[in-house]
């Protein structure tokens, strides 16, 4: 089985924190696993895409089309995201909102979250929206959206990674507070699983 | 599949001795590069695999200048140099790195100089003539290429470099491959007494995954220099002898080429009479859209691609009846394997770029490989999803100038002192974000340091003012004998020297302005003031960005001098400052509707991302906002206050 994960959002946000942290956990699984990081200029508050494939790749580049997981950590960066989205695609997507200045300067408008959940319905298959800054302040550390994402991509049963393999991998990349991440963790996983059920 | 690693080292999957720890090395914490047990696997990053690499070489001398995609080679030596027992120094530029390697390399010490691809021409001059005079301990040069531009001013080729300085060269495809060929590659050195150059991609540096790992090394650190003239003092008598001895050498090379195991035969698919000869990142994308499209091909891998391993390539064409060549950028194996056909009179078909079936300009991805693989061998490629691109009235997000941050201030005083009626001339920084609106001040930028060396022949043919501007670290690396021409020369423009205090950049490295940093020892700040005195010029003032009142009436009083006038804009990044606690004492600014006149100066003159406008009405986001107060200073109603 391979698992094809595109991570994308905001420069600052921790994507390359997320992804080292699910590269981590498959191998802890024993699976092979690639990733893909932006580094330099990009990451000053500009879009930033991050891959991980869990398989037997050569190269951590995605197909278009071809992601099996989009994580998206900023409402508008997962309609940019949906070019790596056929109908086989579940996207989990941050409601948390990030206004560029684009918006301001040319009078661009600032999607809804029912527009961007039309927009992944139609590309797209499954579609979970998380409040990832409230669950991570509910758990005791603000800062922590992007372990709440790791949670809820857990969540979906897709990664193909077990639990302790994850949870080894976020108490080796955020050694603080590791009782509060364990927690923004399973909130992330919980949200995504309750909205499943239902 | 067999694994494609060139020493066969598969990625063991069931091993049990795994090794998970963070990469960072604060508060004792262990680290991945240094601490992974020997026979562990742990995943890392390409170029933090280069640096394992180097330390299992038992290299004793490090050097580098940051620069994307090359930097985290240098941020983990830093981190751990001390602990790993090794020098390891940021140097002013790549080409000091190149010479502070060679001084060790001469002296029979193991040393390693990492640099972007755009460095090495820094570094060239120093690297062509060290291949004449040949090392002594180990030596290799990792150049980090970025094909498409991802962070680069340009996308050039940095095997070319290989043959224009008879070097050999390694290419790896995958972390585990940095690991190998850079350890490879000081053996190699030492066995040829020549440079050895690695070479990645941005695919290749910023690919994190699993590297199986072994053991650390001490290599020799101290030295006495041998004296051998003859061979080490490039005047022209010893220069034409010591070519000869090179190109003896690179014969020797190529032989060790043909004969490596980084060059190498897999059979897909069964194997066939088609084949693909391949290297790099594009190697991975030739594996995965050939299983994709079911191909059967033989894929000749070349890890130890400069010199050609011309005996291994013609045989593999003998074998074949077509080949494809698959390389990002130029074509610089299809010219040479075209070359070995042509010399062995082989008639085997051989495709790439010259028949258009690859493009020469940006990376490669799977689809582009799977494509010209269907195309060059008749394959049906499979129907492919269409690339989807982003709806287009989605609002763009590009790189912009962080919250706080002292360019933003800068720029807004210099457009206000000279009315936007001026050339700038920029370089190579964060600052040079300040090309989009609402600053522009961004007219001309070619290369590190060039701000000032352009300024020069702008003011010489324009009516208009010029100003240039250019950063801390990079007026150290490339700024500094530009400046000493403009002054010796009487050319006439202000140059703006942004110090923030540090290379923001490409990951707040130090450099010699700064008195300390993460470095294995002590580090001395070289005065920025004295040093442009010391070049000679008489107009120098010193401004805090943040008070915008006395940078503008500072860059108008510049304007007014003849000759060179210079302006040091100091303030500390501010992504710093924000973890600095002192950075605490700055005041949140709100924006009291009652008082704003909606005259959207904040926004159409000024750029804040804490700063936005919706429904006519401009807003302070408070989360976002740094606290520098200089939107205060902006507006022209005094609307913009202090929140209490």
């Amino acid at each position: 089985m391979t698992t094809d994960i595109y991570l994308v959002g905001v420069g600052g946000q921790g994507i390359i924190t997320a992804s080292g942290i699910i590269g981590d956990a498959a191998l802890f699984a024993g699976k092979k696993v690639l990733l893909s990081e932006t580094h330099g200029m990009a990451q000053r508050g500009g879009s930033v895409v991050c891959t991980a494939r869990i398989g037997d790749f050569h190269s951590p580049l995605i197909p278009n089309g071809r992601a099996d997981v989009i994580l998206s950590f900023e409402l508008l960066e997962t309609l940019r995201g949906l070019c790596a989205a056929s109908k086989r695609t579940t996207v989990i997507a941050s409601t948390e909102r990030i206004v560029p200045l684009s918006v301001s300067a040319q009078k661009l408008r600032y999607p809804t979250l029912d527009e961007v959940k039309i927009a992944v319905e139609r590309t797209a298959g499954e579609f979970h929206s998380v409040d990832a800054p409230a669950l991570a302040r509910q758990a005791g550390v603000p800062m922590s959206s992007n372990i709440v994402m790791v949670g809820a991509l857990f969540g979906t049963g897709l990664s193909g990674i077990d639990e302790s393999s994850f949870r080894k991998a976020i108490g080796a990349n955020v050694p603080r507070k590791a009782e509060e991440n364990a927690k923004a963790f399973s909130m992330g996983a919980e949200a995504v699983r309750k909205r499943r059920a239902s | 599949m067999k694994s494609p690693s060139c020493l066969r080292q598969t990625h063991d999957s069931d091993s049990s001795k795994r090794y998970f720890h963070h990469g960072s090395n604060h508060s004792g914490n262990m680290d991945r590069v240094l601490d992974a047990p020997p026979g562990s696997t742990v995943l890392l990053l390409g170029n933090e695999a280069i640096a394992r690499g180097a330390l299992e070489a038992g290299v004793a001398v490090a050097t580098t200048y940051p620069g994307t995609p090359a930097s985290e080679i240098g941020d983990a030596l830093a981190r751990i140099a001390k602990a790993a027992g090794i020098y390891f120094e940021y140097s002013t530029n790549e080409m000091v790195a190149t010479e502070m390697a060679i001084g060790a390399s001469t002296s029979g010490v193991r040393s390693l100089v990492s640099m972007k691809h755009v460095g090495v021409n820094v570094a060239a001059d120093a690297l062509l003539t060290f291949a004449y005079t040949g090392t002594r301990g180990g030596f290799v040069l990792i150049t980090a290429d970025d094909p498409s531009c991802h962070s680069s001013q340009n996308e050039q080729d940095n095997r070319y470099y290989a043959l224009l300085g008879s070097i050999p060269l390694l290419e790896p495809s995958s972390p585990q491959e940095c690991y190998e060929m850079t350890k490879e590659g000081f053996a190699l050195s030492e066995k040829l007494e020549l440079p050895v150059i690695v070479r990645t991609t941005t695919r290749v540096s910023h690919v994190r995954g699993p590297v199986k790992v072994g053991k650390i090394v001490q290599g020799q650190k101290k030295s006495e220099f041998v004296k051998d003239p003859k061979r080490f003092v490039t005047v022209p008598a010893v220069a034409k002898t010591r070519h000869l001895v090179l190109l003896q050498q690179l014969g020797k090379a190529e032989m060790l080429a043909d004969e490596s195991p980084m060059n190498f035969v897999l059979k897909v698919g069964g194997g066939s009479k088609e084949g693909v000869i391949t290297s790099s990142a594009a190697f991975n994308y030739v594996m995965d859209a050939s299983s994709e499209l079911g191909l059967s091909l033989d894929v000749l891998k070349l890890g130890f691609s400069s010199p050609l391993p011309r005996n291994k390539v013609a045989e593999f064409l003998r074998g074949h009846e077509a080949v494809l060549i698959v390389e990002e950028l130029e074509p610089v194996l299809e010219t040479e394997v075209r070359a070995v056909a042509q010399h062995n009179s082989i008639r085997t078909r051989i495709l790439g770029k010259e028949d258009k079936l690859l493009p020469r300009a940006h990376e490669f991805d799977q689809a582009i490989v799977g494509s010209a693989l269907s195309k060059a061998f008749g394959a049906k490629s499979k129907k492919s999803e269409p690339a989807r691109a982003a709806p287009e009235d989605l609002p763009a997000r590009p790189p912009v100038l962080c919250t706080g941050c002292p360019h933003s201030a800068t720029y807004f005083a210099v457009n206000k002192a000279t009315g936007r009626n001026a050339i700038f001339a920029s370089d190579i920084g964060c600052y040079t974000l300040g090309v989009s609106p609402p600053y522009n001040t961004a007219d001309l930028l070619v290369c590190m340091g060039s701000s000032v060396g352009t300024a020069g022949g702008l003011a010489k043919v324009n009516s208009q003012p010029v100003v240039a501007f250019i950063g801390d670290s990079t007026f150290y690396h490339a700024g500094i004998p530009a400046l000493v021409n403009a002054v010796h020369n009487g050319h006439k423009f202000l140059l703006m020297i942004l110090d923030n205090r540090t290379t923001a950049m490409t990951g707040h490295q130090p450099h010699p302005g700064s008195s300390s940093g993460p470095t294995c020892c002590d580090i001395t700040a070289v005065e920025l003031e004295g040093l442009v005195r010391g070049c000679g010029v008489k107009w120098l003032r010193v401004v805090d960005p943040y008070d915008i009142k006395t940078t503008t009436e500072t860059v108008k009083e510049a304007l007014r001098q003849e000759g060179v006038s210079v302006i040091i804009a100091r303030r500390e990044c501010a992504l710093i400052a924000k973890r600095d606690k002192e950075g605490a004492i700055l005041k949140k600014h709100f924006i009291d509707q009652e008082a704003c006149h909606k005259c959207k100066t904040c926004v159409d003159r000024f750029q804040c991302p804490a700063i936005s406008s919706a429904n006519k009405v401009q807003t302070i986001d408070d989360a976002l906002c740094a606290g520098c107060g200089v939107c205060a200073q902006v507006c022209p109603w005094k609307a913009i206050k202090e929140v209490k």
